[in-house]
C-alpha cells in the first residue's frame, strides 16, 4: 500500500482510532451476545430458507411441471435467478482483486463483506442450474469424468458446460481469496477468545502467529490470487452471457452480450454490497470504518456501470433497427411494446434512469437514497435478466408458438428462498468472522485515518512534534 | 510336518525332495498364529490388509451403494409365451385388413398388431374409396379398444350379470306380438341388415328407427324424388373445376371426408409448369375446415342458406323453390359464382348440407342444369353412408311416450344424448317395458337401460360394410374379446330365436357372415385378406321412410334475427361418440386450435385500433351466457376469424354426462338448444339467440396457438391504405409495424395467377439465403460430403396446398410414437406433447380470410442448433441426417428447446407416462390419468421408448420404421426402395401431403417433389439446414368476388 495519499482525499477511518480500537470495534460483533436485530433477521432468513427447501422438494418430487414454464418458454425465473445471483457475485472479486491491483484504499472497508457476499451469491446461483434440470438426480452427467456410461463424454460445444467450469473456477478462487484474507483476522479473534471459541478459531486460523514470514507469504498469495481472479471477473459473466449469445434466438444472438453482462454484473454486485453495508455498518456500529467516503466511492462505480448498461440497452435497440433483420427487429420491438412491456419499463427505470441521481454529490452521500437506489438496482437487474430470458423466448420466430409465462408459487418460493439461503449464510458469517478486514484496515490507518490527514492532521503533527521535542 | 523326510512321504514339488532349507522354513511357518495382515506387510499387496477403519469404510460404502442401487425405475414383468401362437413372431408386427365403421363414417384400414395387441391403424391402400388415407377418428379408434369405461360384462339393472341371464330375461319378455323398437344410426352392414330382417320376421311388430345425429334425411328424400334412389350421390370432386359448397364440410365431417379430401386435392396440387387448379367457393357463416381451404368464402347467415341456394338456382336459370332474398354482398358474389359455374358447365359440382328437402331439390336441379350428373356426381354407385331419418326416431319416442312399446333395443347411437329430443327420450324410456342398450362403453342411453348387452369393440368383431353400391368391405377381429362381450349380431340372432346349433360354435356370427358372403359368390379368403371386395350381397330393406309424411317442397325464408347460432360437427368428437377418446380430445380443433371442449366462435372485426373488436367485447377464454328462450348456458368464447358478423358457432357432441373419465363434463352440451324444422328434421342453427358480455374467464385458454394470423389485411380508416392488421395488433402497448409478420420466411403463398412471378421471387430470395449461408463456421460441406451423401439422407416434403389440416397425421403420430396425453389443464399451460402439430394461419382480408395449414415437426436440421447446446450430448446427429434424441442421457436443461427456432421440442414436465423414478406421484396428475392404466398401456408401441419425466422428446422421423425398412432390405439382400419406408404421418394423410424419402435417391418421390419450383424451407436464412421442405401454398382466389 502506498503511503502517499493525496491531500484532497477524505479520511477512510474516522473517530481517531488506534490499532487497538480497530481490533476492539471490529471483533466486537463476534464476541458479544447477538443483538435483537440480528436474532429477528436470522429467524426471518431461516424461515425463507425453509421455504426454499420446501419448494425444492416439491420441484424434485413433482417435476418441473410444478412450475409454469411451457413448450415455448423453457427458462423463466430459474435461469433469471441464476444470472442475477451470478451477477451479484461479481462485486466481491472486483473489489478484492481489481481494486487491490489498482491500490484503491477504500476497498479495505468493504472487501471482506463483499467477498463473503460473493461466495454466498455464487452458492445461491449454483442452486438454479441444478434445480432447473428435469432430472436433477442425473445432474452429475455434466461433469467430465471417466464413467461407465459408454464412457459418455460431455459436449464441449455447449455453453452450459462452459458455465459449469466458469462458475466452479470462480467459486474456488473466490473462496480461497476470501479465506486467505480471513486467516490473520481469525487469528486476532483467536488471541482474544477463550475456551471452545478459542479452539475453533485456532483451527480456523491455521496456526497463524503473525511472523514476518507469514505476512510476506500472505501478501504474495493475496497478489497471486488477485491476479488469478482479475480475468475471472470478466470471464464468468462473459461465459454466462454465451448461454444466450451463441444461440440462434433473436434477442439472444447478440455480440454485445459479454461486455454488457459484465457491466451489469458489477452494477448489481455493487448495489447488493451497498444494501448490505448500509445495514451492517449501522447494526454492528461500524460507521467509522464504512464511512460515507466508502459509500460515495461505490456510488460512483454504480453510476458508471449504470450508464454502461444504459448504453448497452440503447445500442441493442439501435443495432436491432440497423440490422434490417425482421426477427431481430421484432424481438426488440416486442421487448419494449409486447406483452412484457412492464418488465422492460421496470428494467429501464431502475437501471438507467434511477442511478442518474448519483450525479449529485448530495445523493451519493445520502444513506437513505443510497439504500433505496441499491434496492431499485437489484430489482432492475432482476428485470433485465427476465427481459432477456422470458420475453425473448415468449415470442420468437414462429408466431404459432408464441406464448406467455407467469410463475407458480413454487418458482416464487424458490427465489425468495434463495434470498433466505443467502441471508442465513451472511448472518452467520457476520457473527463468526470479522466483517471488516482488520489487518487491512490497520494497514491504511496511518495514511487514511482521520487523525492523520485532513484538518485533524495538524493536531497530530503538533502532538508528534511536542513529543519529539 | 517334521516327518517329511520319510520315504513314503508324498511330495508336491521338486523343492520337497531337494530339502531346500529356505523352503522348509517357509513350510514350517505356514500356520503361524500371527494375523495374516502382519505377515504380509512389506512384501505383499497392501490392499489385502484390512483394518477396522477400512472395514467400516467398506461397510459404509456398501450400504450406501446398496441403497442407491435400490432406487431404480419400477420393474414391470412380462410373461413369455410358453407355446408360440400361430402368426405371432415376437417383435414382428402382423397387419390385418379391416374396416373402420362408425355409423356412416367409413374407412378401409389395416390394423397393426404386435404380440396379439392391435396398436396402430393405417389406411388400406387397396381400397378404391378411402385408399391409403385415414381420418383422425379412424386413427384413434385403436385407443377406444382399451377404453376403461367399456362394459366388462352384461348388466341387468346396473348389476353384473351373465349372457345366459340376459338372454333369458329378454326372450321371456318378448313374444311374437310384442311391440319392439330398434334404434340405430346408419347401418352399412348388409349382413347385419339381413339379421335385422330375420328379427323382424320373428317379431313382426318391430319398428326400426334409424337416425343420424348429423342428418342427411332431406338430401336422401330429395334424391329419391329427383333420381328415384334414396341414397347419397357418388361425388367426384377430382372431376370438378368449380366446386360450390353450401355449408357442407366435405373435407372435415360431411358424408365421406377421407374419400372427398383425396379426390378434392387431385385438382388442387399445382404444377408450376402448367399452373391450374380447381376453384372452390364455400357459402357459410362459421369457419369450417372446408371453408378454411376454400379459395373464396361467401358469408350468409344460417337462415339465409336456403335463400342463397334459391338465389343461385335462379341465377342459373332454375326454378327457385322459395325466397331468394340474401344479403347484398352475398347476392353479388353469387352472381359471379353463377357466371363461373356456367363457364365450367358439367365440370362443376354443387353440394349442400342443408337439411331441407326443397334446398336439396334445388341443388339437384342446379347440378342437372349444369350437366353434372354423370361427370362430377353419379347415382349408379351411390353412397349409403347416410341412411337415417330422424323423424323415425321422433315417432318411436312418441310411441314410447304413449306407453305402447314393450321393448326398445338401442343398437348404435346414443339417443339419450345426441339429438334435440334426448330429454323426451329419457322420460319416454321410463314407460318402456324393457330398455336394452348394446353400447360398448358407458353412455347416457345405457345408463337408463334395464339391460346392457355390450357388443364387441370393432377391432374384436366380425362384420361387413357396403359404403357404396357394389363396394364391399370386411371387418375382421384383431384380438380376442378383452371382456365378456358379444357381437350385436350374435345377440340379435339369439333373441330372434335362431337355430340353437349355430351357437355351439365359438363365433356364431363368423359362420353366418361367411355363409352370407359365400352365397353371394364372393371369394371369402381373398376378401378377408384384402379387407375389400367388389360385388354385392343381398341386404334386406329394413328401414323405410314410406310411412313418414312427405317433406315440404318450399324452402325456408331468411329470418331477421340479430344473432344466429350455427351448430356443427367437430372433426374429432363427432356427435359425442368419441368423447372418451383422449387422443381425439387432445387433438386440436384444426380451425380453432382448441382442445378438450367446445368453444363458441364469435366474430372479430377491426376498426383501426390497437386491438380487434369482438362481439360484445368477448375475448378468448371469456365465459358468456348464451340464451335461447328459457334455455341458458354458460359457454367459453374464442374469437374466430372468418366468422360472419351476426352469427356465432359452436360444436355439438360435447358436455357428456355419463361417459368414461376422459369425456365427462368436457365442454357444453347444446343438443337441447337445437330445433327441428317445419318438417320435423334437425336444423343445425337457431336464430334469435342472445349472447351476454363477459361473465367470467377461464384461467387459461386450452388453445395450442395464441397468435392466429400472418398478414390479415384491412383498410386503415385513418390513412385509407391497406395494412396488415395482425402486425398492428400483435404488440401490447403500441401499434406494431408493417412487415413484422408477413416478411418472415415461414409461410410462402401466392395466388394462382401470380405463380410465375412468385416462383421467380422465391428463387431469388433462396439464392440470397444460400449466399448468406455459405459464410459459416460450420463445416457443413465437409459433413455433407463425408456423411450425408454417403448412405441415406432422410427428409420430408410437405405440400401446403395438399394439407387440408384434418389432423389425421397428428393422431397417427401420437399412436405410433407413444406420445402421452396430458389433459386439459396441462394444455392450458402449453404443456402439450404432440411431436407433430399443424400450425394454422389466417391471411388476406381480415373479414373473410384465407387459411394456410402448416404441419410442423422436428426439421432434422443438418446444422441443428439444439445439438451443440446440450451439455451432455443427449441430442446428436446421425450420419443419415437424423437429429437423434437419447432419452437416457437427457438431464432436462431444456436448452435445446429454447434454441429450437421451430419450437418442436417437447419436455416431460410431469410424469405423464408413469415411467418415473418415483412411483408415488403417479396417481395425481391434476386428477387426470390417461394412458397410465395397464389396460390403456396395451396400445403402446413396443418399438418406441416410453419417456420418463424430465426429458426432452421430439419427432424422430419414425426412426423405428426407418430401421425396420433398412433391416428388411438388408435381410433380403437388396437396396432399399423408395416408398418402402413411410413415416406415420405420411401413412395417415388422406391427401398425400407428406412425403418421406431419401435425398440421395435421385429417383425418389421426395427429390422429385423438392424440385418442383415451389419448394422452400422454413427460416432458411438462419442456416440451420432443415431436412423438411415445404411447397408453397397457392390459392385460386377470385378477387372479383370480393369487390
Amino acid at each position: 500500500m502506498s503511503s502517499i495519499v493525496s491531500p484532497i482525499r477524505r479520511p477512510l477511518i474516522e473517530g481517531n482510532k488506534t490499532y487497538h480500537d480497530i481490533t476492539e470495534d471490529i471483533c466486537a460483533p463476534t464476541e458479544r451476545a447477538p443483538s435483537l436485530a440480528w436474532i429477528i433477521a436470522f429467524i426471518l432468513a431461516v424461515t425463507f430458507l425453509a421455504i426454499y427447501l420446501v419448494c425444492l422438494v416439491i420441484t424434485v418430487w413433482g417435476g418441473i411441471g410444478t412450475w409454469d414454464l411451457n413448450r415455448t418458454i423453457g427458462w423463466g425465473w430459474d435461469i433469471t435467478n441464476f444470472v442475477w445471483w451470478v451477477g451479484i457475485g461479481h462485486a466481491g472479486t472486483l473489489i478484492s482483486a481489481i481494486l487491490l491491483l489498482f491500490r484503491q484504499k477504500w476497498r479495505t472497508g468493504v472487501n471482506r463483506a463483499a467477498e463473503a457476499m460473493t461466495i454466498f451469491a455464487v452458492i445461491c446461483a449454483g442452486q438454479f442450474p441444478l434445480i432447473h434440470m428435469g432430472r436433477q438426480w442425473m445432474g452429475f452427467f455434466i461433469f467430465p469424468y471417466p464413467n461407465s456410461r459408454g464412457p459418455l463424454w460431455v459436449n464441449f460445444n455447449s455453453p452450459l458446460l462452459w458455465d459449469v467450469f466458469a462458475i466452479s473456477t470462480y467459486f474456488t478462487v473466490s473462496l480461497l481469496f476470501w479465506y486467505t484474507g480471513l486467516v490473520p483476522d481469525l487469528a486476532t479473534v483467536r488471541d482474544r477468545a477463550k475456551g471452545i471459541r478459542k479452539k475453533f478459531y485456532e483451527v480456523a486460523s491455521f496456526g497463524w502467529t503473525g511472523k514476518a514470514k507469514h505476512w510476506q507469504r500472505w501478501e504474495s498469495l493475496s497478489l497471486i490470487l488477485a491476479g488469478l481472479a482479475t480475468p475471472l471477473v470478466l470471464s464468468v459473466h462473459t461465459i454466462v452471457s454465451f448461454d444466450f449469445a451463441t444461440s440462434v434466438i433473436p434477442g439472444w444472438h447478440t455480440t454485445i452480450f459479454p461486455p454488457y453482462f459484465v457491466a451489469g454484473a458489477i452494477f448489481s454486485g455493487f448495489a447488493m454490497v451497498q444494501s448490505l453495508m448500509v445495514i451492517a455498518r449501522k447494526v454492528f456500529d461500524l460507521q467509522e470504518y464504512i464511512t460515507l467516503e466508502h459509500i460515495e466511492s461505490m456510488n460512483k462505480v454504480i453510476l458508471l456501470t449504470g450508464m454502461l448498461v444504459g448504453t448497452a440497452y440503447l445500442t441493442e435497440l439501435f443495432i436491432a433497427w440497423y440490422s434490417g433483420y425482421i426477427y431481430e427487429q421484432y424481438a426488440f420491438f416486442n421487448r419494449v411494446f409486447g406483452p412484457y412491456w412492464w418488465s422492460y419499463v421496470g428494467m429501464m427505470s431502475c437501471n438507467v434512469l434511477a442511478p442518474l441521481i448519483f450525479w449529485s454529490k448530495k445523493a451519493r452521500r445520502s444513506i437513505f437514497i443510497t439504500f433505496f437506489m441499491s434496492i431499485f438496482i437489484n430489482i432492475g437487474m432482476w428485470f433485465e435478466r427476465f427481459v432477456i430470458i422470458a420475453t425473448t423466448l415468449a415470442r420468437d420466430y414462429l408466431p404459432s408458438s408464441w406464448s406467455y409465462y407467469s410463475p407458480t408459487w413454487v418458482e416464487i418460493g424458490l427465489f425468495l428462498g434463495s434470498l433466505g439461503l443467502f441471508f442465513t449464510c451472511f448472518l452467520i458469517f457476520a457473527r463468526v468472522a470479522p466483517v471488516i478486514a482488520i489487518a487491512e484496515v490497520k494497514h491504511i490507518l496511518k495514511s487514511s485515518g482521520d487523525q492523520y490527514i485532513d484538518k485533524n492532521s495538524k493536531h497530530y503533527v503538533e502532538v508528534v512534534e511536542k513529543e519529539l521535542a | 510336518m517334521k516327518d517329511n523326510q520319510q520315504k513314503d512321504q508324498t511330495w508336491i514339488g521338486l523343492k520337497d525332495i531337494s530339502k531346500d532349507p529356505e523352503y522348509i522354513a517357509e513350510v514350517h511357518s505356514e500356520f503361524r498364529d500371527v494375523p495374516i495382515s502382519k505377515l504380509l506387510v512389506g512384501h505383499q499387496n497392501e490392499s489385502l490388509t484390512t483394518s477396522r477403519r477400512d472395514f467400516l469404510k467398506i461397510l459404509g460404502f456398501s450400504v450406501t451403494a446398496a441403497s442407491i442401487a435400490a432406487c431404480d425405475a419400477p420393474v414391470r414383468r412380462a410373461i413369455p409365451y410358453v407355446h408360440r401362437p400361430e402368426e405371432i413372431v415376437p417383435g414382428v408386427p402382423t397387419y390385418y385388413a379391416s374396416t373402420y365403421v362408425d355409423g356412416g363414417d367409413y374407412c378401409s384400414i389395416l390394423v397393426k398388431t404386435r404380440e396379439g395387441r392391435p396398436i396402430k391403424i393405417e389406411g388400406n391402400s387397396m381400397s378404391p374409396i378411402t385408399g391409403q388415407g385415414t381420418s383422425a377418428r379412424a386413427q384413434a379408434h385403436v385407443l377406444s379398444l382399451y377404453d376403461l369405461s367399456r362394459f366388462r360384462q352384461p348388466l341387468i339393472d346396473g348389476a353384473k350379470s351373465s349372457w345366459q341371464e340376459v338372454d333369458q330375461l329378454i326372450v321371456s319378455k318378448l313374444n311374437s306380438g310384442s311391440k319392439i323398437g330398434i334404434i340405430s344410426r346408419t347401418i352399412l352392414s348388409p349382413t347385419f341388415k339381413k339379421i335385422l330382417a330375420e328379427f323382424k320376421t320373428k317379431y313382426p311388430n318391430t319398428q326400426i328407427a334409424m337416425y343420424d345425429p348429423f342428418s342427411a334425411a332431406a338430401q336422401l328424400a330429395a334424391n329419391e324424388k329427383s333420381y328415384g334412389i334414396r341414397a347419397i350421390p357418388n361425388y367426384h370432386f377430382d372431376q370438378a373445376e368449380v366446386i360450390v359448397s353450401f355449408n357442407a364440410d366435405f373435407l372435415g365431417t360431411w358424408i365421406s371426408p377421407v374419400e372427398y379430401s383425396a379426390d378434392y386435392i387431385k385438382n388442387r396440387k399445382v404444377d408450376p409448369k402448367n399452373p391450374k387448379m380447381s376453384w372452390h367457393v364455400q357459402i357459410e357463416n362459421n369457419m369450417s375446415l372446408t371453408g378454411s381451404n376454400a379459395d373464396n368464402r361467401i358469408l350468409v347467415k344460417p337462415s339465409e342458406q336456403d335463400a342463397a341456394i334459391a338465389y343461385l338456382c335462379n341465377a342459373l336459370g332454375g326454378t327457385p323453390l322459395g325466397s331468394t332474398s340474401v344479403n347484398p354482398e352475398a347476392a353479388k358474389a353469387l352472381d359471379r359464382v353463377a357466371t363461373k359455374l356456367k363457364a365450367a358447365g358439367s365440370k362443376s359440382l354443387i353440394v349442400s348440407a342443408s337439411n331441407n328437402m326443397a334446398a336439396q331439390l334445388m341443388v339437384n336441379q342446379m347440378n342437372d342444369i349444369l350437366g353434372n350428373l354423370g361427370t362430377t356426381l353419379d347415382m349408379n354407385t351411390p353412397s349409403y353412408q347416410k341412411q337415417g331419418d330422424e323423424r323415425s326416431l321422433k315417432k318411436l319416442i312418441s310411441d314410447m311416450e304413449a306407453g305402447s312399446m314393450d321393448a326398445v333395443f338401442v343398437l348404435d347411437g346414443n339417443p339419450a344424448f345426441d339429438n334435440p329430443w334426448a330429454g323426451a327420450f329419457k322420460t319416454a324410456a321410463e314407460k318402456v317395458g324393457l330398455m336394452v342398450s348394446l353400447a360398448t362403453a358407458s353412455d347416457e342411453t345405457a345408463e337408463l337401460s334395464q339391460v346392457v348387452a355390450p357388443k364387441h369393440h370393432l377391432l374384436e368383431s366380425w362384420g361387413d360394410a357396403e359404403p357404396k353400391k357394389g363396394f364391399l368391405s370386411l371387418i375382421q377381429p384383431t384380438i380376442s374379446p378383452l371382456f365378456d362381450t358379444r357381437q350385436a349380431e350374435t345377440s340379435l340372432l339369439k333373441w330372434s330365436g335362431a337355430a340353437p346349433e349355430i351357437f355351439e360354435d365359438d363365433q356364431p356370427y363368423y359362420n353366418y357372415l361367411k355363409q352370407n358372403w359365400l352365397q353371394a359368390g364372393l371369394d371369402w379368403d381373398t376378401s378377408v385378406h384384402d379387407g375389400i371386395a367388389q360385388g354385392s350381397i343381398p341386404s334386406a330393406e329394413v328401414f323405410s321412410t314410406k310411412a313418414l309424411p312427405d317433406l315440404s317442397t318450399q324452402s325456408s325464408t331468411p329470418l331477421n334475427a340479430d344473432l344466429e347460432l350455427q351448430f356443427y360437427e367437430s372433426i374429432n368428437i363427432g356427435s359425442g361418440q368419441h368423447a372418451n377418446n383422449p387422443w381425439l380430445q387432445e387433438m386440436p380443433d384444426p380451425v380453432m386450435r382448441t382442445v378438450w371442449g367446445n368453444y363458441l366462435s364469435v366474430p372479430v372485426t377491426w376498426s383501426g385500433g390497437m386491438d380487434y373488436d369482438s362481439f360484445n367485447d368477448l375475448k378468448d377464454g371469456d365465459f358468456a351466457e348464451l340464451t335461447l328462450g328459457e334455455n341458458n348456458k354458460t359457454v367459453t368464447v374464442m374469437n374466430q376469424f372468418g366468422q360472419m358478423p351476426g352469427t356465432v358457432g359452436i360444436a355439438l357432441g360435447y358436455g357428456r354426462r355419463s361417459v368414461g373419465a376422459a369425456g365427462i363434463n368436457i365442454g357444453t352440451n347444446l343438443y337441447d338448444m337445437m330445433t327441428e324444422g317445419q318438417d320435423g328434421l334437425f336444423q343445425y342453427f337457431v336464430a334469435d339467440v342472445k349472447l351476454s358480455g363477459k361473465v367470467g374467464k377461464e384461467k387459461d385458454i386450452p388453445a395450442v396457438q395464441y397468435h392466429h394470423s400472418m398478414g390479415v389485411t384491412d383498410i386503415d380508416p385513418k390513412t385509407g391504405k391497406k395494412v396488415n392488421v395482425d402486425e398492428i395488433t400483435a404488440p401490447s402497448i403500441k401499434k406494431g409495424y408493417q412487415g413484422s409478420l408477413v416478411d418472415r420466411s415461414i409461410i410462402r403463398r401466392a395466388n394462382l395467377e401470380d405463380v410465375e412471378t412468385f416462383i421467380e421471387e422465391l428463387h431469388e430470395e433462396r439464392a440470397k439465403f444460400e449466399k448468406l449461408n455459405s459464410k459459416t463456421l460450420y463445416p457443413y460441406e465437409e459433413y455433407k460430403e463425408n456423411y450425408y451423401e454417403q448412405g441415406h439422407h432422410w427428409g420430408l416434403a410437405i405440400d401446403l396446398n395438399a394439407c387440408i389440416g384434418c389432423g389425421a397425421c397428428t393422431v397417427s403420430c401420437m399412436a405410433e410414437n407413444n406420445v402421452p396425453v396430458v389433459g386439459k389443464r396441462e394444455v392450458e399451460r402449453h404443456h402439450e406433447m404432440a411431436w407433430l402439430r399443424i400450425d394454422r394461419y389466417f391471411y388476406g382480408d381480415v373479414n373473410n380470410p384465407n387459411t394456410v395449414y402448416q404441419p410442423l415437426m422436428c426439421q432434422h436440421c443438418d446444422n441443428a442448433p439444439c445439438e451443440n447446446v446440450c451439455p451432455v450430448a443427449a441430442t446428436n446427429h446421425s450420419s443419415e441426417g437424423l437429429n437423434q434424441m437419447t432419452y437416457n442421457r437427457c438431464i432436462g436443461t431444456r436448452y435445446c428447446a429454447n434454441n429450437c427456432p421451430y419450437k418442436v421440442r417437447r419436455f416431460n414436465w410431469l410424469d405423464y407416462t408413469t415411467a418415473d423414478l418415483f412411483p408415488i406421484n403417479q396417481p395425481k396428475l391434476n386428477g387426470e390419468i390417461f394412458g397410465n392404466d395397464d389396460l390403456t398401456r396395451m396400445v403402446l408401441n413396443p418399438d418406441v421408448t416410453v419417456r420418463s419425466r424430465g426429458v426432452i422428446e421430439k419427432c424422430s422421423f419414425c426412426v423405428q420404421r426407418i430401421q425396420d425398412g433398412k433391416l428388411t432390405a438388408k435381410k433380403e439382400g437388396r437396396a432399399l426402395k423408395d416408398g418402402e419406408i413411410k413415416s406415420a404421418c405420411q401413412t395417415a394423410c388422406p391427401t398425400g401431403a407428406i412425403v418421406f424419402g431419401d435425398f440421395n435417391n435421385e429417383e425418389s418421390e421426395l427429390v422429385k417433389n423438392i424440385h418442383n419450383g415451389l419448394t422452400y424451407q422454413v427460416l432458411e436464412e438462419i442456416n440451420v439446414r432443415p431436412s423438411v421442405n415445404y411447397s408453397a401454398k397457392i390459392i385460386n382466389r377470385d378477387h372479383k368476388l370480393d369487390a
